[in-house]
């Protein structure tokens, strides 16, 4: 039976998948608008400040006039996305017209905005209470130190240093996917979690993200509450102190979660706490372009396909165990090779056995250019410097060499029909295949066909039919 | 919500990247010019502390839009301009406003540009206007240039060009041999593409012909870099620079009929990011005023002796260029004058089709 998941690819989604009730008690906050607005595609954007200031509905055949007929698809998806974020109201009138508005509530906060300009959510403290606050290079470092502590306590629970305080059941929550938990074997790398290891830190932190909002009901927290947080939290300063008692305990308690993350750091005073957000917690809800958040790069890949990590990070050296032999390990070196073996357990790593084997090939592709383009990001500065390219031309060459090896052969699960009845029914039946889409193989002498096995009970039913 | 079928193989990319290719900068060009706002011919229907209204409105729905969005303004007085605003710098940001009633951005640009607006009435004590009292648009619009190529070869927005041509070349090698999915290269290029870079001029004073060598220039530069200059007029006269400014660069010019409600304009056309523009309909151009200003007695021209050298533009013939020094020969009037007079009509036909 396959498996019913739910994906949401940005915090957006999740809103949208809100039901409406609470979808207009979100746009009560100003913040959430703010970012809402800023979720939307361009031209979405563009419309909702063109009708911010217009209370009556407006035709939707007049705002097609707006765009040009290369722009109608883009115009549609805009539309239809405002329609689901509720941004838009629809209204059709009794000549069967539609025409749209503006959520009146959004509609006031973003005029409100307009008039008055940004403002913070809350003050924050003032420097005589809190003293000392740490740099920004402070907050930075320890993000990541946070940050790189959860990620191996999550791929290797005995390995971290330093223990997060959230309870194993939600460190489970977290890993499944990521790792298959098996009685009595060591736990083992998913195909997920080999790619969640090579993604960069913003698509790793919304994957937990993601995850730790949608168990928020096992909790008893509403997932409304905690997205709305989560968004006002991205509209505070980075490196500001604010003050705990402004919050209430549901919040309290989820930025305990979120300190472990590394997205907050906490700090006590002699009287007050006060929490500061880090750069990992302010980025949550942006659109990031992939500049403002780019790390200094560590690894240098040589032609000869050695490959030297100037990182003393425990995380590094683990994902480099992913795809290369790693050779010895200095204080602030990791030396390693890239072998063929090291690539094939890399590849394998991609794959478990319950996972249907007509994904193979797909798999393969990201695999191979998920370390390439790990690699890459992650090339040492002296490197991008140079003229040639970050990672040498013949080892990217090779890599895809191995993996071609590897997938000579597609497979895919079918079903086998044979003993039709008469010479029509085949070929009916081989005709419905076809129009699905789901036709292999046929063999009209001997009256046999082979038909993927999506389709089969779509075949079963047309089948029972021709009886 | 956004169901999905099957088991979940291939994760998602870092969340809301797709969008992220309508960040831009704005550099917003404000005419301060006193004898136009304050000038007793005044025949606009705004008031300055109205137009600034509209302004301010435009300026915070455009760091609206995207949090990465940045505004800078420049104020064109009638002797010099300055930068005023910048959303950039951090004390714009982060400065919570004293009584709390007054928005940050507001209170900041307002006291700056009253600076402004003393210092460069302090300069125009010196020199008192005579003849047409424009404002110094040459001076702003290389200013606004400045800043963008501080912001171009600063590299802030291209971080790491080698890495982008390492990964072009992937790219490229991998759909040579046919073995990468779509989807990721269309994600993957998205990343990839800049800051929108735009100029706009909120001009009400009139040309100044004499400045017409200096807004020419600037507006090759801006071609050059490809930066659109988008004009919006609320003066009484359409500017002829300004058409030619935003003809050439491929930015909207707009005179609104109506200053009341600019802010609608002003969001509507001018906060359209440069991506979106392709498919909208915006205003198009009535007509450019393509007349040259002559180099000797700084006059707008219909018609006029060009240097064959250099390409300086003469009102009367001279026996020497001004300009580059060639000495010109006998010219026959009969003869030059009507190929330029049909050259002319080429333009003027061309700008009107």
């Amino acid at each position: 039976m396959p498996q019913v998941k739910i994906i949401a690819k940005n915090f957006m989604d999740m809103v949208a998948a809100l039901p409406a009730l609470k979808l207009d008690k979100l746009y009560d906050n100003t913040f959430i608008c703010e970012a809402v607005l800023r979720s939307l595609p361009p031209l979405a954007k563009k419309y909702v400040l063109q009708l911010l200031y217009i209370d009556e509905p407006v035709t939707a055949k007049s705002m097609e006039d707006w765009v040009l007929t290369d722009g109608v698809s883009k115009h549609r998806v805009a539309i239809d996305r405002l329609i689901q974020l509720r941004v838009f109201l629809e209204i059709t009138d009794r000549k069967k017209e539609t025409s749209y508005r503006v959520n009146p509530k959004f509609q006031g906060n973003l005029q409100n905005y307009i008039a008055h300009g940004g403002v913070l959510p809350r003050e924050s403290m003032s420097s005589s209470i809190t003293v000392r606050l740490p740099t920004a290079e402070e907050l930075d470092s320890y993000a990541l130190e946070q940050w790189e502590s959860f990620l191996l306590q999550l791929i290797s629970s005995g390995q971290a240093e330093k223990k997060t305080s959230f309870s194993p059941s939600m460190m489970t929550i977290f890993q499944k996917g990521l790792l298959s938990l098996r009685e009595k074997e060591a736990p083992k790398l998913t195909e997920s979690g080999f790619q969640f290891l090579l993604m960069d830190t913003n698509a790793q932190l919304w994957y937990i993200i993601r995850e730790y909002i949608i168990n928020s009901e096992v909790r008893g927290v509403d997932s409304a509450d905690l997205i709305s947080f989560l968004l006002e939290l991205s509209f505070h300063a980075t490196g500001q102190a604010y003050n705990m008692n402004t919050l209430n305990p549901t919040q309290r308690s989820a930025i305990k979660d979120l300190a472990d993350l590394g997205l907050i750091k906490l700090q006590q005073g002699r009287k007050e706490d006060w929490f500061i957000p880090t750069k990992l917690a302010t980025n949550l809800s942006v659109s990031l372009s992939d500049s403002s958040s780019r790390k200094q790069g560590f690894v240098v890949v040589e032609t000869n396909f050695r490959l030297y990590a100037y990182s003393a990070s425990k995380l590094h050296c683990e994902i480099l165990r992913l795809f290369a032999r790693v050779e010895y390990q200095l204080p602030n070196l990791i030396v390693g090779a890239i072998t063929k073996e090291s690539l094939y357990t890399a590849f394998e790593n991609g794959i478990t056995s319950e996972q249907a084997s007509f994904k193979l090939f797909l798999v393969f592709e990201t695999v191979y250019l998920q370390i390439i383009s790990f690699l890459q990001q992650n090339a040492h500065p002296r490197v991008c410097d140079r003229a040639a390219p970050a990672v040498p031309e013949n080892v990217t060459d090779q890599i895809r060499l191995w993996e071609s090896d590897l997938n000579r052969v597609e497979a895919t699960p079918a079903n086998f029909y044979e003993e039709f009845p008469s010479k029509d029914v085949f070929e009916g039946a081989c005709d419905y295949a076809r129009d699905n889409g789901g036709l292999l193989w046929e063999d009209s002498k001997r009256m046999r066909l082979v038909v993927k096995a999506e389709i089969h009970t779509l075949m079963r039913d047309y089948l029972h039919r021709q009886k | 919500m956004v169901s999905h079928i099957g088991p979940v193989t291939v994760m998602d990319s870092a969340p809301s990247k797709q969008y992220s290719d309508d960040v831009s900068l704005v550099m917003v060009l404000l005419d301060t010019n006193p004898f136009f706002w304050g000038g007793e011919n005044t025949t606009t229907k705004v008031s300055f502390s109205n137009f600034l209204i509209h302004v301010i409105s435009f300026l915070n729905s455009v760091l609206l839009l995207n949090q990465l969005n940045q505004v800078v303004v420049i104020a064109t007085g009638y002797n010099s301009c300055d930068y005023i605003f910048d959303s950039s710098t951090s004390e714009s940001l982060n400065v919570s406003s004293g009584n709390g009633k007054m928005p940050a951005l507001c209170s900041k640009m307002l006291q700056k540009l009253e600076e402004f607006v003393i210092r460069d009435e302090q300069l125009s004590k010196e020199n008192s206007p005579s003849g047409i009292v424009s404002s110094l648009l040459s001076g702003s619009l290389s200013l606004a240039l400045c800043y963008i190529q501080k912001v171009l070869r600063s590299g802030r927005l291209h971080p790491n060009p080698r890495l982008r041509d390492a990964f072009f070349s992937v790219v490229v090698a991998c759909l040579g041999i046919g073995c990468i999915s779509f989807n990721f290269i269309e994600i993957e290029l998205s990343h990839l593409t800049d800051i929108n870079l735009q100029i706009l001029c909120l001009q009400g004073s009139p040309d100044g012909p004499e400045q017409y060598v200096a807004v020419m220039n600037a507006i090759f530069s801006a071609q050059r870099s490809m930066v659109p200059i988008d004009s919006c007029i609320v003066g009484v006269q359409h500017s002829a620079f300004l058409q030619q400014a935003s003809y050439i660069t491929g930015g909207v010019y707009l005179k609104p009929p109506q200053l009341d409600g600019l802010f609608q304009y002003l969001s509507t056309v001018f906060a359209t990011d440069l991506h979106s523009r392709s498919f909208l309909q915006l205003p198009k151009p009535v007509g450019v005023d393509f007349r040259a200003s002559c180099f000797c007695h700084k006059s707008t021209i219909d018609m006029g002796y060009i240097c064959s050298v250099c390409l300086s533009i003469f009102c009367k013939q001279h026996k020497k260029c001004s300009t580059c020094g060639s000495v010109f020969g006998q010219a026959n009037p009969e003869v030059k004058l009507p190929t330029d007079r049909k050259r002319k009509a080429i333009d003027l036909n061309a700008a009107y089709n």
